[in-house]
């Protein structure tokens, strides 16, 4: 274990007793609903771990590194966020499966807009939002999420 | 059996895909778990971690404290309070759509629904923590940092492009004209609590919480109205 997670279970730890002196059942109830949210994505979870075994085993680094690399930084990055936008599963596994694309040799620009627009563009919960908040308000924001992303990878990639 | 198979079709997939595997090429299939393996651990390592964050958020962070001291809030205090509500919250992005709502028929600005629910999207803090350990702490400082600047920029943004009038609000019911009551189930997270306050005119069925069919005096009116306010992912609403 790197010092990094140690220092995050270090100060987790602090925290949870903390929390449980305080008010040992509202910390219980409240682990109750966490975990019935984690109930919902352990199936995910599981699938795109060993999908990420799947995919490290028969799509070879150099592959990962033509698409996802330097070379057409700007298109796969385009792509990445389109991506991005369409998909829906929880930000919380695509964290290890972007890590491993990037591990290959991708270039971190797209997998900063793929992240990016994975949680803040919403084709997929796009009515319910114009729903709530109008289609201009919905259109406008969507827009705007999907440019800034664009923008934050490309800026990433020149500072790191 | 359908049913789990239909929840989760990607965990399903990736079986079929692994029994498929170490039949056809044993070979690949070992060096395929060999390769998750590593991520595995990674992510055992950190899921604890997130879990017991997220419980502790859930409990401690005072969100109806900040979403009912919104309405005043303006200026520099409102927008450092609309990413702390979106840093602190557990839930996809559409989790979010109904709380917002709710601050904007009670004043909130545009520019600050725009935060929280882009703050509630990227920046989360169990999520920063698991970002930090797949990507290293340096990709996911600059990324927040970068972040929040956008999300500064888009908030101000969206104030110039759309006004109040565009966002449908539905002007007030008049209490007493009340007929029942109405609950947005793609909202719902059937946490029961609904029942467990009011027995008589709520019960959770599949997870999804229903009314219960009756007619309405005031005493019921004012009862259930304080129910609409305790409602987590405020999906009820007078009909």
């Amino acid at each position: 274990m790197d010092i990094f997670t140690a220092s995050l279970w270090g100060i987790t730890g602090a925290a949870f007793i903390a929390a449980l002196v305080k008010d040992k059942q509202k910390t219980f109830n409240s682990i109750k609903m966490a975990r019935g949210m984690m109930k919902n994505m352990i199936g995910e979870i599981v699938g795109i771990l060993f999908l990420i075994g799947l995919i490290l085993t028969f799509i070879p680094p150099e592959v990962i590194k033509n698409i996802l690399g330097e070379s057409n930084l700007f298109i796969s990055t385009v792509i990445s966020a389109l991506v991005g936008s369409i998909t829906l599963i929880p930000a919380f596994v695509a964290f290890p499966l972007v890590g491993s694309f990037v591990d290959a040799g991708a270039s971190i620009v797209p997998a900063v807009a793929f992240l990016t627009t994975l949680t803040m563009v919403g084709i997929v919960t796009f009515p319910l939002e114009k729903q709530e908040f109008g289609l201009k308000f919905a259109a406008i924001r969507n827009a705007l999420s999907f440019v800034f992303a664009l923008i934050i990878a490309l800026t990433m990639g020149v500072i790191m | 059996m359908i049913e789990i198979i239909k929840k989760n079709k990607l965990l399903t997939a990736v079986s079929l895909a692994y029994v498929f595997l170490f039949m056809a090429m044993p070979d690949k299939a070992y060096l395929s778990v060999k390769n998750s393996m590593y991520y595995i651990i990674e992510m055992l390592e950190i899921m604890p971690v997130i879990f017991i964050l997220t419980s502790i958020i859930e409990a401690w962070v005072p969100k109806e404290v900040i979403i009912n001291g919104f309405g005043e809030k303006a200026g520099i205090k409102g927008i450092i309070f609309s990413f702390l509500l979106g840093s602190f919250s557990a839930g996809p992005i559409y989790a979010a759509f109904p709380i917002c709502k709710m601050l904007l028929k009670k004043g909130a600005s545009i520019a600050n629904v725009v935060i929280i629910l882009s703050a509630w999207a990227v920046i989360k803090v169990p999520m920063l923590a698991n970002e930090a350990k797949f990507l290293g702490p340096n990709f996911m400082g600059l990324r927040w940092i970068l972040t929040v600047m956008s999300i500064l920029i888009i908030s101000y943004l969206m104030t110039v492009f759309v006004k109040k009038e565009d966002i449908p609000i539905g002007e007030e019911k008049s209490l007493s004209k009340a007929t029942g009551i109405d609950i947005k189930e793609q909202y719902c997270i059937g946490c029961g609590l609904c029942e467990k306050l009011m027995p008589q005119h709520f019960k959770v069925i599949d997870k999804k919480a229903k009314w219960k069919e009756s007619t309405l005096n005031d005493t019921q009116i004012n009862e259930l109205k304080a129910i609409i306010d305790k409602c987590p992912v405020k999906a009820i609403d007078f009909r």
